[in-house]
């Protein structure tokens, strides 16, 4: 795992701190002519990253995640953070009416979304969905415990809950204007005094020239949706994002979605949800008032 | 749990509840997971001062050790420890207490007096005759007492680095040497060390490999072992060299319950005798008619196995330990250590009490002293280190935890140690401790702070 940071001047009064973590690009962008102030909140934010990665993880066999998946249904007691964060997954589970789901993540199993050809055996995703389902596993606080052969998966908000973490940990220590952008799902806490953060959306195309430029002050902004990951049949693409009713891709969604909300994690999950809309994207977030950008 | 269709107004508010209790929530345990990111750590250091004293006049020694500890992050770990030791006193030299005053020369002295007190003068091994040397050093044993060199002064400085690191997802290697000097004893040596972990870090397997090269070069020259104590035959200085190795196994048996069974093994050749150490040689009836200086085989192999628990009991810690050992020179020694660490009142003082009891079945070539007219053995030491004895340590620590791992504590323990033979049936020992109890006491302050 690459543990550099690397810092770099944009303007007089702006330091961008780089790293990688969670397979992503991440950079954090402040508003100081303080070279060491910058280094040293750009160390604090790549250690909180790598913190949540490591801890989080579904490949590192020490994770949280690998103990509760790993656990044979037996109970498992997890700390603060991770209560907070099934707690939460509870909540999105309910209010989605169970369409955005956190054991779903076997599903993937049957789907590789390469770009290739093959589409699964219905039969392989019928015996997948028998393992998928949040109503199965018994939540406690501050027990889980999780029938052999199912899989939680924060995949779908650990990116966002970790902009927003680390921006709260800057914003604790620092007063200038930051924004925290951990490969395109970001938060800020203010506009810089030149004016508010501009932000690149890329287009679903391959030429990465053809953006769109959004302004950006304050909250989170997420996207939902890969121009990489799909799969396409007889004309019909398939995107990544699985219904768990069918195991199926959506079909009919938007190529991505960008959603601006208070934080990264709440413009994250309304991302996720109007994917799962399919065809009715755009009208599910113009009933919940939020800024947004559908890209099809 | 009963699933619906929101409205769009109950979807968004709720999400904008859950988000904030989450991130409400990161925010408190912000400051408890600032440290728990496995990044680089501030340089830890250990700074301690310790005092040993013996009973009797024997050693009395002041200490000051310095560790540092850098966490480089990812289990990168570099240590230095440097230790200054000041050690005045004498330790027993073997020969046993008699009826009358008993003078000898000091290791560097160049003259000789016997029992009676009659000056004498002997040709030393390189053809000197010592009585044309002008310098006299000699010291004497009151009559009932135990002969100890007390004009002994001694100074040794040591330092020790290490390295460790992971090696791959599940290993860890660690290298390390060592250096000391003292003013008769220089001592070298390199470890290194390779470990495993296996499900989920509940087990580890260890091995480990150490070689040590030491060389004596004692005041006044390497006496002849085995020879008259009275005709100084003194070579130059010797060398002795140990090697050995380790494997350990460290087990997690319950959540509150580590365990760790090491078996180990080192053989050491070379020069093994220590230079100072005399035996008394005795007639039928006990009365002394001189000394011989000590002699020990030229090779020692030493087996052992140990057994160590933690076991956490609500916020106390009890750590008891087992260990056996065995030799080639017919050592057999048993040792079980308890320490049990408890808060008081708060979370921030601790004390451990510790007890510890030892004993030891005496080396073969052991003996209180040695008769003549007669064959006398080979191999000969009168080392009270040597005989059987049993020994018994009690003490304390107390612990105050200041901020983050900075922790100020103070350790007093209490050393007694009882040779099993004290005694003779000679007539002219009766009567006489001829092994008398070693009673030690230790006090060491330490300082841990982050830099």
């Amino acid at each position: 795992m690459n543990r550099d940071v690397s810092l770099e001047r944009r303007a007089v009064k702006l330091h961008a701190a780089s790293f990688t973590a969670m397979s992503s690009p991440c950079e954090v962008l402040i508003e100081t002519a303080d070279e060491a102030l910058a280094l040293q909140l750009g160390h604090l934010s790549a250690a909180e990253a790598w913190r949540i990665e490591t801890k989080y993880s579904r490949y590192l066999p020490d994770s949280v995640i690998s103990r509760i998946n790993n656990s044979h249904g037996a109970a498992v007691e997890v700390d603060t953070e991770t209560a907070s964060l099934i707690g939460f997954a509870t909540q999105c589970y309910e209010l989605s009416g169970g369409s955005f789901d956190v054991t779903s993540g076997v599903l993937r199993k049957a789907w590789r979304f390469d770009g290739s050809k093959a589409l699964p055996d219905q039969s392989h995703i019928e015996q997948l969905l028998s393992r998928v389902g949040f109503d199965k596993l018994d939540w406690s606080p501050p027990h889980i415990s999780l029938p052999t052969g199912m899989e939680l998966d924060f995949g779908g908000i650990g990116k966002e809950y970790a902009v927003d973490r680390v921006l709260g940990l800057l914003t604790a220590r620092f007063e200038g204007a930051l924004l925290v952008n951990f490969g395109g799902d970001l938060a800020a806490n203010k506009a810089p005094a030149t004016g508010p953060w501009c932000v690149g959306v890329e287009r679903p195309d391959t030429d990465k020239q053809a953006r769109m430029l959004l302004d950006f002050s304050r909250g989170g902004m997420a996207t939902s949706g890969d121009t990489h990951r799909y799969i396409e049949i007889d004309g019909q693409r398939y995107g990544h994002i699985l219904d768990v009713r069918t195991g199926w891709p959506v079909t009919g969604a938007p190529r991505s979605v960008t959603v601006a909300a208070g934080s990264c994690v709440e413009a994250g999950l309304l991302a996720t949800l109007a994917m799962l809309q399919g065809e009715q994207a755009e009208g599910f977030l113009g009933e919940q008032g939020v800024q947004h950008w559908c890209l099809r | 749990m009963q699933l619906k269709k929101r409205s769009p107004a109950e979807l968004r508010l709720g999400l904008m509840a859950a988000t904030c209790a989450l991130l409400v929530q990161s925010a408190h345990g912000q400051e408890a997971t600032d440290t728990t990111a496995d990044g680089e750590k501030p340089l830890q250091i250990d700074a301690g001062a310790l005092y040993y004293k013996e009973n009797a006049g024997r050693i009395q020694s002041y200490d000051a050790i310095v560790t540092v500890r850098k966490d480089f992050g990812d289990e990168y770990i570099l240590g230095l420890n440097a230790a200054y030791d000041s050690l005045s006193g004498g330790s027993p030299t073997g020969a046993i207490p008699n009826r009358a005053a008993q003078t000898f020369a000091t290791p560097s002295g160049t003259s000789v007096k016997a029992a009676t007190g009659a000056p004498v003068t002997y040709t030393t091994a390189s053809g000197r005759t010592v009585a044309q040397l002008s310098k006299v050093s000699v010291y004497t044993a009151a009559p009932g007492t135990l002969p100890i060199d007390s004009g002994f002064h001694d100074q040794r400085v040591a330092g020790d680095i290490s390295w460790s690191q992971p090696l791959g997802q599940n290993n860890k290697i660690a290298v390390g040497g060592h250096l000391s000097h003292e003013e008769d004893f220089r001592s070298a040596s390199a470890n290194v060390s390779f470990s495993r972990d296996f499900y989920s870090k509940n087990t580890t397997l260890g091995i480990s490999a150490s070689t040590e090269f030491d060389n004596v070069n004692p005041v006044g020259g390497i006496p002849l072992a085995g020879s008259d104590y009275t005709k100084l035959q003194k070579g130059s200085d010797r060398t002795k060299q140990v090697t050995g190795g380790q494997l350990g196994l460290t087990q997690v048996l319950a959540r509150n319950w580590i365990t760790q069974v090491n078996i180990s093994y080192d053989s050491s050749s070379g020069y093994l005798t220590d230079p100072y150490k005399i035996v008394s040689v005795l007639d039928s009836k006990g009365a002394i008619t001189g000394y011989r200086f000590e002699s020990r085989p030229e090779s020692r192999a030493r087996r052992s196995i140990y057994m160590g628990n933690k076991v956490a009991i609500g916020s106390s810690v009890l750590d008891l330990s087992l260990r056996h050992g065995t030799d080639d020179w017919g050592i057999n020694n048993d040792t079980i250590d308890a320490r049990y660490r408890f808060n008081l009142g708060s979370d921030d003082l601790y004390i451990e009490p510790h007890l510890r009891y030892y004993q030891q079945s005496a080396a073969d070539f052991y003996h209180l002293y040695v008769s003549s007219p007669g064959v006398l053995p080979t191999y000969m030491s009168a080392d009270p280190r040597l005989a059987a004895f049993t020994a018994r340590t009690i003490g304390f620590k107390i612990g105050v935890k200041l901020q983050d791992q900075d922790e100020v504590s103070v350790r007093v323990e209490a050393y007694q140690q009882d040779a099993k033979v004290r005694s003779s049936t000679l007539t002219g020992l009766s009567g006489l401790d001829l092994n008398p109890s070693l009673q030690s006491f230790i006090c060491q302050l330490n300082w841990r702070f982050s830099y």
